[in-house]
């Protein structure tokens, strides 16, 4: 039934929320923000088999390279932020606070 | 029915390693078990016949993304005082699954309304690279395109921000 794999979707989707609200540590924030992107694509995937058309997966294509793209630069930046601070908490994170 | 069951098993795996990614203190704990997640996400994608999107699940994700974050994490020689003391963890935790779940109950609202369609494999080569790829390059250029520019400009950017030298400080 393909009501579950939307469900299943759903539930991915607020425990991405759940570890962006509640986590302090960069790489779990950053984790699941991919975690989120991948519930988007399981509603993609499934709504495409709803209307057995594939502009769905199309779609999940490019949210994977989106996420690629966010990987390589949100790497970077803690990569950098590490550099400077040698924490891995956001709260350090407050240089643009003023 | 043998589909339901494997929807059952990768459904439950995915859900548990999403919580452990939450719940787990070091990243790299995180990372493995957000690895799980992928890979059960990879077998629902071949549940629902979109073989593509299972194999590009299988190589780019749970392969080459989640290979570069385990690499920085590993490179960053993470020491267990260099994690951030949650000592409120389990509190924010439930106090956002209190705020998430309204919301969560409305699209699960929102789902059950939607007419009843059924999830067997279709054949007729749906969701295979030649198909796929025909719509791609037909409907789908000038996106195909944007996303290129997209990669090309966060190559350069993660070569400027991470590759400094500081020669002269």
């Amino acid at each position: 039934m393909i009501h579950n794999y939307l469900i299943l979707s759903i539930i991915l989707f607020c425990l991405g929320i759940v570890g962006v609200i509640s986590r302090r540590n960069v790489f779990t924030v950053f984790m699941s923000i991919e975690l989120m992107l991948n519930a988007a694509n399981l509603a993609f995937v499934a709504f495409s088999r709803i209307h057995e058309s594939m502009d769905g997966h199309v779609l999940a294509m490019m949210v994977m390279a989106v996420a690629a793209a966010e990987a390589a630069l949100a790497l970077a930046v803690v990569i950098l932020l590490h550099k400077h601070k040698s924490k891995l908490d956001t709260n350090v994170f407050s240089l643009l606070k003023g | 029915m043998f589909a339901d069951g494997l929807f059952f098993g990768f459904a439950v795996l995915a859900v548990l390693g999403a919580a452990g990614l939450i719940i787990f203190r070091h990243p790299m704990n995180g990372a493995m078990s957000f690895v799980v997640t992928l890979i059960s996400l990879a077998g629902l994608y071949a549940l629902l016949s979109a073989k593509l999107i299972f194999a590009l699940q299988l190589i780019v994700y749970a392969g080459a993304i989640m290979s570069l974050i385990v690499f920085i994490i590993m490179f960053l020689n993470i020491q267990p005082d260099d994690l951030p003391k949650e000592e409120t963890k389990l509190a924010y935790i439930l106090g956002s699954i209190i705020v998430v779940l309204p919301i969560g109950w409305f699209f699960t609202k929102i789902v059950k309304t939607l007419p009843m369609s059924s999830t067997e494999i279709i054949g007729n080569n749906f969701g295979g690279v030649q198909q796929v790829g025909l719509l791609l390059f037909k409907d789908w250029l000038v996106p195909f395109e944007i996303v290129s520019i997209l990669l090309l400009v966060s190559l350069i950017g993660a070569v400027i921000l991470a590759g400094k030298r500081r020669v002269n400080k």
